[in-house]
């Protein structure tokens, strides 16, 4: 098992884009075993623990956070240049966040409900998650992300082996927990059969549905669930809402969330989506380059 | 069942039940039963009659579960609900074995240490028992045992409860494991309003309903007992044609309904996880940060997944909601059988239940299997039977290619691989876990590997230096039958890294070489710096009795030798095959070619074999990720003759 | 058209060659008279390794049968350089653009050992396959043999099966 002992430590950086920082405070969070992380990982960025600023380039950086801004638009394709490994962490990072329930309405409007002087605030029309724009090399799911995949993710990253971040249903944990199924029992709505785990089913054990915070798993079959939510007495509408949460903008939730009307207080869009509108004015190419 | 149940039965007065819980806790076993939780019906440590759910019923429809109040004082009277008894005896999430790696690099692997519960069931239906039954048979009746179920359910008291008030979406009668209870139960009851008609089914059984205040049961309790059976299989009816099911449904893997099933399914994996008999696992390292000390953790695994069938670099047998809905269904009612003798299914309904979108099997069935027969009485004694994990030692390594070499390994341990005619071991890296790998040469010693490195695991061991060790299970699966070739001509035909499996077979015809007629060995590769064991093919066409062809995909201008694909070595030669034998093993569309064109040349399906590729996590048949069809490909395979394979052969999605 | 030809070779040259085209996979087995009529049409040269027989874009004038040795099909990629897409063994053919129009090349041949060839004479074979529908009858289905194997095989080749 000839793994060099004398290799110099992987090189991570941590960066954040639009975010609540919850993500960082998971890595945080580790407490002890981010000691011993941080003796064979050179952390040398990291705005949640330290000031300090370190150049590229990076082994590894972890994004946190959607692209709101010009600036942040600029500042991903900087990071991807600088990263050997770039990893989002997050619901914003991986499928734009809560702030993409913008991408349904009309930006214009809504800053000038808000903003006493729109002019000075500069912000894209949508938000978009990091792989929109740059080529993403792994994802770390959850608002906020597990503590037991990061560990996972790091421990795998020291030892030379593929993490193993499963692309099962929550369903999956749910029911290996012994949970008992809150749409079967007690006709709440759930997100668990077409969310991605990793979260260890942590909703449904408190009597609540799902509520979709890792995001589409592979093959999501949003639009039976959402045909069984009506089935189960809510209306299209109510039905679509359920998907309109922290990754409502990744597909195939975007579709169905669309296509039964829409975030709340936005006026439903055309089924389209709002992806591919004016960033011509930015000058950016979502879903072209990098990908 | 060898007790006297004529001394060990009578009446319970309601009463009495406590002292039959009492009982059963004795000398530190702990009672499981039906519990009241989370609007369910859930199997739970049960200390008190108060922990059962008395007067509670169950309202079961697809996608559907409530509970409803009966008003009476039965504790039984419910249609099982969301948990089976396989989370006790096969648990969700397990440690298997640790593994650990020193400084030098010396490995070492040994089971992980764990105390097993002495646990008393309490309420276990027909349908239950029935899917105990099943589940001895995969995990105790195959070439290897689960030696954790083993010894879990060797210490389980099972505690039958008569069924009185069937689910809406039970269907035991037409499985035939219900309502009745028939068997593999220590204890059975009967419960009636006032108490239970309680009997011995085994010594154990006995011992403890000896010690019970029972009365004598009355004619008229026993007639009542018998009405509500009788009554509870008439409301249940027979939903589903049992007879010739199996065909059937085999004969139906083209059926547009597959798709349209998929339109409704999620697969969120709920069916296979109730399922009391799904047993389909998956393992993982967890390490610390060094990678010094791991464990080999095993959970449930489903086959709606897709890291299910993926295989290296991306690759995936059933890519589609349509594939594996097909595979859980086929394999439950069908295929199941072909393995194991007996139907997957007991007809307990969780399934349909428990489905959120209320998919109901019943509907997508017309007949299901003959019932299973329960075999716990044998399957407790099974000794274990696991494959060992020996330490071997890399004694040199040749570079093949860029990104392949060939190990040779060695070991002190028992060469207890000898004898076998395994095809392939699993390799085994503390900290990074097991991949399945075919041997290249068998060695007095040892054997060699050739390894490609395209995953973290076969990269890391296509970077060991000589003195290095790893851990390595005996020879598995069915290898190439290579004494049943002998007087044929013989044709190998290896692509990429399907040729190093075929090499053991050279091996063993060039050492009886005049046992066998005239050897093609043909191999192609993606280009000249891919090619395998150049040296040895050149020895091998110098040799003047073997034929030797070799191809590469492209080349540049430097390359002299022969340029497409392998069908094209041996597709306009002149030899007659109606006397050969082909060894074929490559990617699964190389194969398909090169079926077609062994087949022009006179070699019949039965004598073309092939080695099959699929996802492989255990190597012994009990984790279920590699079937295809009523196969095994670890356990049965990965070797196996086109006759065999029948239409399973190159079907999408399977 | 009335066939004059007779199936008996009239020469040495005619009777050598059917027997060199009998021991090909592309010349066996055609009706006597069919062979006849090939060798008439054909030489018979020798090349040392290295030698381009062919030129990709030009045009083909013979359409040729490999006895033996070993010829590549190659296309010149940038920043890749030469790459060989096929490599023709003993008994099959190259150089099949003789029959189809523009009459042009596809690929560039080289001989990667020494080869022996037996050259058909492009225009004179496409003359006589227009004017005798039975010598067409028995050489295109033999001609498209070879070309669905090639087709087959590219087939593969694009899939690039080894690549995982």
């Amino acid at each position: 098992m000839a793994r060099a002992g004398s290799t110099p430590h992987p090189r991570l950086a941590v960066v954040k884009l639009a975010s609540c920082d919850g993500c960082q405070l998971m890595l945080l969070n580790l407490e002890d075993a981010l000691l011993e992380i941080a003796e064979r990982i050179d952390i040398v960025e990291f705005p949640e623990a330290t000031t300090h600023h370190s150049s590229g380039p990076y082994d590894v950086v972890l994004v946190e956070g959607s692209v709101s801004t010009p600036e942040q638009l600029e500042q991903i394709h900087e990071i991807r240049r600088e990263a050997k490994h770039l990893v989002t962490i997050g619901a914003c990072a991986t499928a734009g966040g809560i702030q993409a329930m913008r991408n349904w309405a009309n930006h214009e409007a809504f800053r000038a409900a808000v903003y006493a002087h729109p002019e000075y605030v500069e912000s894209l029309a949508t938000a978009q998650p990091v792989a929109d724009y740059v080529k993403v090399d792994a994802e770390l799911r959850g608002c906020p992300i597990d503590a037991g995949q990061l560990m996972e993710f790091v421990t795998a990253l020291l030892t030379g082996r593929r993490p193993n971040l499963p692309d099962e249903a929550v369903c999956a944990a749910c029911k290996r927990a012994g949970r008992v199924c809150v749409m079967v029992a007690k006709g709440i709505p759930c997100l668990g059969p077409v969310t991605m785990t990793g979260c260890g089913a942590l909703c449904p054990g408190f009597d609540r549905g799902c509520y979709g915070c890792f995001g589409p798993r592979e093959q999501a079959n949003a639009p039976s669930l959402s045909r069984q939510f009506v089935e189960m007495g809510r209306t299209p509408a109510e039905a679509g809402r359920f998907f309109a949460g922290f990754t409502g903008y990744a597909e195939p939730f975007r579709t169905v969330l669309t296509e039964l009307g829409g975030v709340p207080g936005t006026t439903a869009i055309a089924s389209a989506g709002p992806a591919d509108r004016d960033h011509s004015a930015t000058g950016a190419s979502p879903r072209a380059g990098g990908k | 069942m060898t007790a006297d149940t004529t001394s060990a039965s009578g009446f319970l007065p309601r009463a009495g039940f406590q002292q039959l819980i009492d009982l059963l806790a004795e000398g530190g076993r702990t009672v499981i039963g039906p519990t009241v939780a989370d609007g369910a019906i859930v199997y739970g440590e049960v200390r008190s009659v108060a922990d059962l759910p008395r007067g509670v019923g169950s309202e079961q429809a697809p996608g559907r579960f409530r509970l409803v109040d009966h008003a009476d004082e039965r504790y039984f009277a419910y249609a099982v609900g969301p948990t089976s008894w396989k989370r006790f005896v096969f648990p969700p999430t397990l440690t298997l074995a640790e593994s650990h790696r020193d400084e030098h690099g010396h490995v070492s692997f040994g089971p992980a240490r764990k105390e097993i519960p002495s646990l008393a069931f309490l309420g276990v239906r027909a349908c239950e028992i029935a899917a105990m039954g099943i589940e001895d048979r995969v995990f105790l009746g195959g070439p290897y045992t689960d030696e954790d179920y083993r010894r879990r359910r060797a210490q389980a008291l099972v505690i039958a409860v008569q069924c009185a008030e069937p689910g809406g979406t039970c269907f035991c009668t037409s499985m035939g494991t219900g309502p009745g209870i028939r068997g593999g139960h220590d204890i059975s009851l009967v419960e009636l309003d006032d108490g239970f008609i309680v009997t011995a089914g085994s010594e154990a059984g006995a011992a403890i309903v000896g010690r019970l205040a029972l009365e004598e049961t009355t004619a008229d309790q026993v007639m009542a007992g018998a009405d509500q059976l009788a009554a509870a299989r008439e409301r249940i009816g027979d939903p589903v044609v049992t007879a010739g099911l199996h065909d059937r449904l085999l004969a139906k893997l083209d059926s547009p309904h597959w798709a349209e099933i998929a339109e409704r399914c999620l697969a969120c994996t709920n069916c296979t996880a109730a399922c009391p008999t799904c047993f389909c696992t998956s393992v993982s390292q967890r390490s610390d940060l060094d990678g010094h000390a791991a464990t080999t953790e095993r959970q449930w695994d489903f086959c709606f997944t897709k890291g299910f069938s993926a295989v290296a670099l991306g690759g995936n047998f059933r890519p589609r909601v349509q594939d594996r809905y097909r595979q859980w269904l086929t394999h439950k009612f069908a295929t199941w059988i072909d393995q194991f003798g007996t139907s997957g299914c007991v007809g307990c309904g969780r399934c349909i239940t428990w489905c959120p979108v209320g998919i109901d099997v019943r509907e997508e069935l017309d007949r299901i299997a003959p019932p299973p027969e329960v075999i716990a009485g044998d399957g407790h004694a099974a000794e274990a039977r696991a494959p060992r994990t020996s330490v071997f030692r890399v004694e040199s390594v040749r570079r093949e290619t860029h990104d392949t070499v060939t190990l040779a390994l060695s070991t002190e341990a028992t060469p207890d691989w000898e004898q076998s005619r395994g095809e392939f071991v699993m390799v085994s890296v503390p900290a990074v876990g097991s991949i399945p790998i075919s041997i290249s040469r068998r060695l007095p010693t040892g054997m060699e590997l050739t390894v490609r490195g395209v995953g973290p695991a076969s990269t890391i061991l296509t970077g060991l230096e000589h003195g290095a060790e790893v851990g390595l299970s005996a020879p598995l699966g069915h290898g190439w039958p290579v004494p049943a070739a002998e007087d044929h001509d013989i044709v190998i035909v290896g692509g990429g890294m399907g040729f190093p499996p075929l090499r053991p077979v050279v091996d063993e015809i060039l050492s009886h070489r005049g046992r066998f007629g005239d050897v093609h060995i043909y191999h192609g590769a993606r280009t000249p710096g891919d090619l395998l064991y150049k040296e040895e093919l050149a020895a091998w066409a110098a040799q003047g009795d073997l034929d030797v062809g070799v191809t590469v995909d492209r080349a540049d201008a430097t390359w002299l030798g022969r340029v497409g694909v392998v069908t094209q070595l041996f597709d306009q030669a002149r030899w007659d095959g109606s006397k050969a034998i082909a060894f074929v093993c490559g990617p699964e569309r190389m194969i398909q070619a090169t079926v077609g064109t062994l087949g022009s040349h006179g070699i019949t399906q039965d004598r073309i074999f092939i080695s099959m590729e699929r996802h492989m996590e255990c190597g012994v048949g009990l984790c279920g990720h590699c079937q295809v069809g009523p196969f095994f490909v670890c356990k049965d395979g990965p070797v196996f003759s086109l006759a065999q394979l029948g239409d399973v052969f190159g079907r999408e999605g399977i | 058209m009335p066939q004059t030809e007779s199936s008996t070779p009239r020469t040495e040259h005619d009777a050598e060659f059917v027997a060199l085209l009998n021991a090909t996979w592309f010349g066996a087995n055609l009706p006597p008279e069919t062979q006849v009529r090939l060798a008439a049409l054909s030489r018979r040269y020798q090349a040392p390794a290295g030698t381009t027989l062919l030129t990709e874009g030009q045009l083909a004038n013979e359409l040729g049968i490999v006895l033996s040795g070993r010829v590549s099909l190659r296309t010149l990629v940038p920043e890749q350089g030469w790459i060989t897409i096929l490599t023709v063994e003993p008994g099959d053919i190259f150089g099949q653009s003789a029959l189809v129009p523009p009459y042009r090349s596809t690929s560039t041949v080289v001989a990667l050992q020494p080869v022996d060839v037996l050259a058909m004479d492009g225009p004179g074979l496409r003359a006589a396959l227009s004017a005798d529908h039975d010598l067409a009858a028995v050489l295109y289905p033999r001609v498209l043999q070879a070309l669905a194997r090639r087709l087959n095989a590219t087939r593969l080749q694009m899939l690039d099966l080894f690549a995982r």
